[in-house]
């Protein structure tokens, strides 16, 4: 029971950062300040995942508390 | 081997005194110059055709002019099959007309120059000096700058990366079922670390004693600027000045180049050389006068600024 609610937090930890890191490097299509283009365009290949969770997270934004609460267990 | 770039306002007269300087310094050593600037007149001012592959003008000297255009479609083309492979469903999306527009994206012809760059330079061990003609200042300064700006970038990149790495180890061993991955192997991280030791050998490189930039200027108040301009654009980059060339110099304008160096001199290391490169009116009289052949020695203070090969 822990170890499952400790690995679901990591999980969502670790789509977080590999959120954020999309982000980082597509991030010039909503404003935020990019790295040169060609770092982007050398890693997308690679990104396929990233990408997909970075997609996913912006559908599921509106309901970021719920995905919150449910990973810490509150019904 | 040294590499020296050519920099300075349009129509100074960059791409002439490279063309003269590696002409004379062909006579002693092996010489390429390579021409950066989009709007190429290496070929006008030796007559000769260039094209692909560059022309031998002599035992000594190579002369090659870097089609831009050419090498960012290259350049694309190969990244954009890279992505269809792996993004083949979103064909459906028009890639091929999001790549026909990347070409303007900025930073893609300042990276392609810096390729072109790190190209002339890697394949060059055979020569003595690499030399380049530089394009617009706006330009050059941008693409001398891609090194570092792009370090720190993918140094960001990385600590993010370990960490997903991290927590991705962290997750495997939890969970240790079946059909988890392991994570040991990121080609992503792997692709960040090539891109950031690429980047790092060129800032050495450029960085380094063997590196410096001839300024090209004349005695009018606007190259002037600009040459200031490029100079602070330049110490930022960590990049040296090795000579401040004076060029179009005619007999009356003794006092105003002893100004106009004077107002440069602030913006240079202490003990930076000046040189000074007479009008020769045979120039712009003879159209068959032939551009390279400066009458003016260029070896002696080249050599005497650091560039002793």
């Amino acid at each position: 029971m822990h170890r499952d609610r400790a690995l679901a937090l990591t999980r969502l930890e670790c789509a977080e950062l590999e959120n954020v890191f999309a982000l980082l490097l597509v991030g010039s299509f909503i404003g935020f300040p990019a790295p040169p283009s060609f770092i982007a365009l050398e890693l997308m290949p690679l990104m396929e995942k990233e990408l997909a969770i970075f997609g996913r997270r912006a559908y599921d934004s509106k309901d970021m508390l719920g995905e919150l609460l449910g990973v810490m267990g509150v019904d | 081997m040294r590499v020296i770039f050519f920099a300075g306002k349009g129509g100074v007269g960059k791409s002439t005194i490279a063309a003269a300087s590696a002409w004379q310094l062909a006579s002693e050593f092996r010489v390429r110059l390579v021409s950066l600037d989009p709007a190429h007149n290496l070929g006008d001012i030796f007559r000769r055709q260039v094209g692909k592959g560059g022309v031998w003008l002599s035992d000594h000297l190579l002369v090659e002019e870097v089609d831009l255009k050419e090498r960012t479609k290259v350049y694309l083309d190969r990244e954009m099959s890279l992505l269809k492979e792996t993004y083949s469903y979103l064909q459906v999306l028009d890639l091929d007309r999001y790549f026909s527009l990347l070409q303007y994206s900025p930073g893609i012809e300042e990276y392609c120059l810096l390729l072109a760059m790190e190209e002339s330079i890697r394949s060059s061990e055979k020569f003595d000096y690499v030399m380049f003609d530089t394009p617009p200042t706006g330009l050059t300064l941008r693409f001398l700058a891609l090194p570092s700006i792009t370090l720190s970038w993918i140094e960001r990149l990385v600590v993010i990366r370990r960490r997903i790495l991290e927590k991705r180890e962290t997750i495997s061993k939890i969970s240790r079922v079946a059909g988890e991955v392991e994570y040991r192997e990121d080609g992503i991280m792997r692709r960040l670390v090539e891109l950031k030791e690429r980047h790092e050998k060129m800032l050495k490189l450029l960085n380094s004693e063997n590196c410096g930039v001839v300024l090209v200027f004349n005695p009018d108040p606007l190259s002037v600027k600009e040459a200031m301009r490029l100079l602070e654009g330049l110490k930022t980059i960590g990049l040296r000045v090795n000579l401040c060339l004076q060029n179009k110099v005619r007999a009356e304008d003794g006092e105003i180049a002893q100004r106009t160096e004077k107002e440069i001199t602030p913006y240079v290391p202490e003990g930076t050389k000046f040189f000074r490169v007479k009008w020769e009116n045979g120039i712009s009289q003879d159209t068959n006068y032939p551009l390279y052949e400066l009458k003016t020695d260029l070896i002696t203070p080249l050599l005497a600024s650091g560039e002793r090969s």
